[in-house]
């Protein structure tokens, strides 16, 4: 175990600085000068020829005239900048945003909290429903309610997040007038403590509705399959010609097969509700990193959206080493494999 | 191979005569396993219903744009945020046969009968709080012989001379001039004609003098001394306006020097019987029938029809039969009433403004009112001929683009997208998987890791940075490019691992143990004997997928990442709809593309499960 675990790490680091070239460069296609833009204030101040001579001079200590391979190095932090320092994402530092004119790290700091907290938050309310649904779902298979259900369940994971999330706020919002429509926190209100955080939750409130309704189709659809499939085994049977209680059968005989797909697909799903909440965050107006994100690529502030980019990588390597492990766990002939 | 010969074809197969009586045994035996899918899927009463709907959709949307073709330039500011409504041109019961006077405005016709009546029709809401159905209590009093209407205000005239504004008044609808408001009870002026234009309106009495009141802004509405007390007719424009004097010229009445309205050809000096004006044009006829087109001519207004019998008439489909006697305006066309009682329009057609309905030809016009995109024929017996504008089946958008047609042209490109990104994805998918797991070893170790790292790639934020990244450097037609492959191009690991499995699975079973061991060739193996067992899969994969790319297509279109505006997508239709205004007041702006595309992908999703249990009969209540 130790060995696959040592394993699929090492490959996750290979991966992690493949992806992250490709993003390096591709942000390297966007054309911009850094030392075109220092000098740009007193290029007026001077004769052209030296001008010429103080801009390569800057480029050459900027390194910018170095391969792309050592400018990648110096940027996570592998290499020495010109004067000898390290100075790259390894170090902390995680570059500079022209637009809010703050270190990315403070930027992010708020709205990765609400990004995370939604996403937690959606999660536990979507498994809560959605296990229970399943399983009840897998053993009235067949029947008018189930088949309702079904076909509820198609239209959850058929029509995209944001379609939902208009029809939510137009039930809620508009026609109700439950929740508020959009933002985070009532404008002008200086709530603390206890109130603040059941403030921000209301006008939370119909965003982790929709995410938590688009994520039932599919979840729903997937704990009933992986439910049928453990009921329709010998060993069910047997349980069931011994005379075991029909509730131990279901919860205790069969569901503990089936969690064994549902634990791997939980994980992989919850790194798919992160883009979930992009949209919802640029619908609903929230704070968060998607909508951070769609600002900074729209405001050309690339540094930033470098940044938020590598995040949401790391957010999907280490989910998908999670995976891969519970994988292992679960599933010895997977680590006897590889 | 012999097998395949007896099969009957498949259109015999899908309405073949299958009443041949056969007992349980042998129609187990003769039934194939496409036929035995076949046949599951037709049973599948989900499915077929998704298939035929989809089908549906898909015509809609391909053969749509040849009826509804959309101009991507449009933008129609008297149009906008118009409701579903069909009825502009619906007349109310009481003008039937007793129309004294209609004035057709943008999206709504104002008229009065010969009862001194006044009637409003068609959507007659211009802001929150101004509609112009709320007619003033003076004006449902006094008995009206005539009406004008602009785009956001009405102006009426009752038999005394006492001229009426209501509507929008915050831009000077509402400032007539001091001489004009005295009735002619009190000696007042006798006024003969009035007229709106934009947002401004002008009246002409009877000793010639031509009065203009309104929004000034942008508008040359002052008068030249000399044409005073000479003018016969006068035509408004949007913001300019034209004089039809006593000695049978027109002129430019303003005080502008130079505009396109002011060079009036030399032809138009005498002669001249009526005048009308478009929007950005002005016409005029003379007494010989020539009739004359000047201003910004941009819209077609210029393609006056030929006169029947000439040698360039021959081929025009539009034709003159008479000699044209009166001419009237609409926004963007002409229609002209001729001596023999027809009628000929011409100008731009977006709205089918100049489509005459053939009863019109039929019969005998007397007067003709044509304002905007709207038409009213009376004929001798009174009865009223419509055409142009009914209404937006669909509404319009806050650009004054009709919704349906927006809808129709964007499925064509959500769609197109979504399929060849299907199509580069499983292209890349059954290469790469099959190369995994046909060779195997090294190369499969090779293949899989390149999918994982793929797949790494978190998918929604990485597309929309590509699009921020190249998209802006190239055009509108190469984004789109860019687009579809940047989503098959990041999606087909999932079709790659798919198949990979698919081949490994198959590459073990009896049957290719049996094909090798009687001497068929390798790659009869692989392309007769694996790949068609791989191809049911590969279908479901493919259906599943063009719902996904479709929903992505549209996903990074609503974030502003995919196909800009303006050509449109079901995406972008609705990534001005997301603030509470939009939900709320303009509902049919996103009900109707969300639905339209909501059931196309459950349509997709529902087909693509059908195939899935046909395919897999195990598979069913799963």
């Amino acid at each position: 175990m130790a060995k696959y675990i040592c394993k699929r790490i090492l490959y996750m680091v290979v991966v992690f600085f493949i992806v992250s070239f490709f993003m390096y460069v591709l942000f390297n296609l966007i054309p911009s000068d850094p030392a075109r833009l220092e000098l740009e204030s007193i290029k007026t101040t001077l004769r052209p020829d030296v001008y010429n001579q103080m801009y390569q001079d800057l480029r050459e200590s900027m390194g910018l005239n170095d391969p792309i391979l050592v400018r990648y190095g110096r940027w996570l932090g592998f290499l020495p900048e010109k004067s000898g320092s390290f100075n790259g994402y390894l170090q902390a530092n995680f570059g500079y945003s022209n637009f809010f004119k703050k270190p990315c790290v403070e930027v992010i700091s708020a709205p990765i909290s609400t990004t995370v907290f939604m996403n937690i938050f959606a999660t536990i309310l979507a498994l809560g429903i959605t296990i229970p649904l399943g399983i009840w779902c897998a053993v009235h298979k067949g029947s008018h309610r189930d088949n309702f259900v079904q076909v509820f369940s198609i239209v959850g994971y058929s029509v995209p997040i944001y379609i939902i999330a208009l029809v939510f706020i137009y039930i809620f919002a508009v026609i109700l007038r439950i929740f508020p429509v959009s933002g985070i926190g009532t404008p002008g209100a200086n709530y603390t403590g206890l109130k603040k955080f059941f403030d921000e939750l209301y006008y939370l409130g119909l965003p982790l509705i929709v995410m938590t309704f688009a994520s039932l189709g599919g979840m729903s659809r997937y704990v009933r399959s992986a439910m049928i499939e453990a009921l329709s085994m010998d060993h069910i049977k047997t349980a069931r010609a011994k005379g075991v209680k029909e509730r131990v059968v279901i919860y205790s005989h069969a569901w503990r097969n089936a969690l064994l797909p549902v634990v791997t697909l939980i994980i992989g799903w919850f790194l798919g509700i992160f883009s979930g909440s992009l949209l919802v965050e640029s619908t609903f107006g929230i704070n968060g990193m998607g909508r951070l994100y769609i600002q900074s690529l729209g405001n050309h502030d690339f540094e930033l959206s470098l940044f938020v980019q590598m995040f949401y990588t790391v957010v999907s390597l280490v989910g998908a080493l999670i995976m891969d492990l519970v994988y292992g766990f679960v599933d010895p002939r997977i680590r006897v494999n590889k | 191979m012999e097998e395949k010969k007896r099969k009957p074809s498949f259109l015999a197969r899908l309405f073949g005569n299958r009443n041949t009586q056969t007992d349980i045994l042998m129609e187990e035996h003769i039934q194939s396993p496409g036929r035995m899918m076949l046949s599951n899927f037709l049973h599948n009463k989900l499915g077929m219903f998704g298939l035929i709907v989809f089908l549906l959709i898909f015509a809609f949307v391909f053969i749509g744009p040849y009826l509804f073709q959309i101009d991507l330039g449009e933008s129609d500011n008297t149009q906008i945020h118009v409701p579903p409504i069909n009825d502009m041109l619906t007349l109310p019961e009481g003008l039937d046969g007793n129309v004294q006077d209609i004035a057709a405005g943008a999206t709504f016709g104002v008229g009065c009968d010969k009862d001194g009546h006044i009637y409003i029709w068609g959507y007659t809401k211009i802001t929150d709080t101004i509609d112009l159905r709320n007619i003033p209590e003076e004006v449902l009093e006094a008995h009206i012989v005539s009406v004008a209407a602009g785009y956001d205000h009405v102006v009426a005239l009752d038999e005394n001379g006492q001229i009426y504004v209501w509507g929008n008044k915050r831009l000077g609808q509402d400032r007539i001039p001091q001489d004009l408001r005295v009735s002619r009870t009190k000696g007042g002026k006798n006024i003969i004609q009035i007229e709106a234009g934009y947002q401004c309106s002008g009246a002409l009495t009877d000793e010639g003098e031509v009065y203009f009141w309104g929004n000034t802004n942008m508008c040359d509405l002052d008068v030249k001394k000399e044409y005073r007390g000479r003018v016969v007719k006068f035509a408004i424009a949007t913001y300019h306006y034209c004089l039809l004097l006593d000695d049978g010229s027109v002129v430019y009445g303003g005080l502008e020097k130079t505009n396109a309205f002011n060079r009036i050809p030399e032809a138009l000096s005498s002669d001249v019987v009526d005048i009308a004006a478009t929007g950005d044009t002005m016409a005029g006829v003379k007494s010989d029938g020539t009739i004359i087109v000047w201003g910004n001519v941009a819209r077609h207004e210029g393609e006056i029809p030929e006169r029947e019998g000439t040698a360039s008439a021959e081929d025009d489909e539009v034709v003159m039969t008479a000699k044209p006697l009166e001419i009237y305006g609409g926004r963007y066309h002409y229609t002209a009433l001729m001596e023999n009682g027809d009628v000929v329009s011409w100008g731009d057609n977006a709205h089918h403004q100049t489509t005459i309905p053939d009863s019109v030809h039929g019969a005998q016009i007397e007067t003709v009112f044509a304002g905007f995109y709207q038409n009213y024929a009376i004929d001798v017996n009174g009865e009223v001929h419509t055409w142009g504008l009914k209404g937006h089946p669909l509404g319009t958008d806050d650009l004054g683009r009709d919704i349906l047609t927006r809808i129709i042209n964007g499925g064509q490109t959500t769609m197109t997208v979504g399929f060849v990104a299907v199509v580069i994805s499983i292209i890349i998918g059954v290469i790469m998987g099959g190369i995994a797991g046909y060779f195997g070893g090294k190369v499969d170790m090779l293949v899989m890791r390149i999918s994982e790292i793929f797949g790494a790639i978190p998918f929604l934020p990485f597309a929309m940075l590509l699009s921020a990244i190249i998209g802006t450097r190239i055009d509108v037609s190469m984004r789109m490019y860019l687009i579809m492959v940047v989503l098959g191009v990041l999606t087909w690991p999932a079709t790659c691992r798919l198949i990979r499995a698919q081949i490994l699975a198959e590459r073990e079973k009896e049957f290719v143990t049996a094909a090798q061991a009687m001497g068929v060739r390798e790659g009869a193996i692989i392309f007769r004997h694996i790949l068609p067992n791989v191809l049911n899969v590969l279908l479901v994969e493919a259906t599943l997928e063009f719902a996904t790319c479709m929903l992505t297509e549209s996903t990074l279109s609503y974030l502003g990442f995919g196909i800009p505006l303006p050509a449109p997508t079901w995406g972008n239709m609705l990534s001005g709809a997301n603030n509470s205004i939009v939900i709320q007041q303009y509902w049919w702006r996103w009900v109707f593309p969300s639905l339209i595309f909501g059931v196309c992908t459950i349509c997709i999703n529902l087909i693509g499960d059908a195939i899935r249990d046909a395919v897999d009969p195990k598979s069913i209540g799963r």
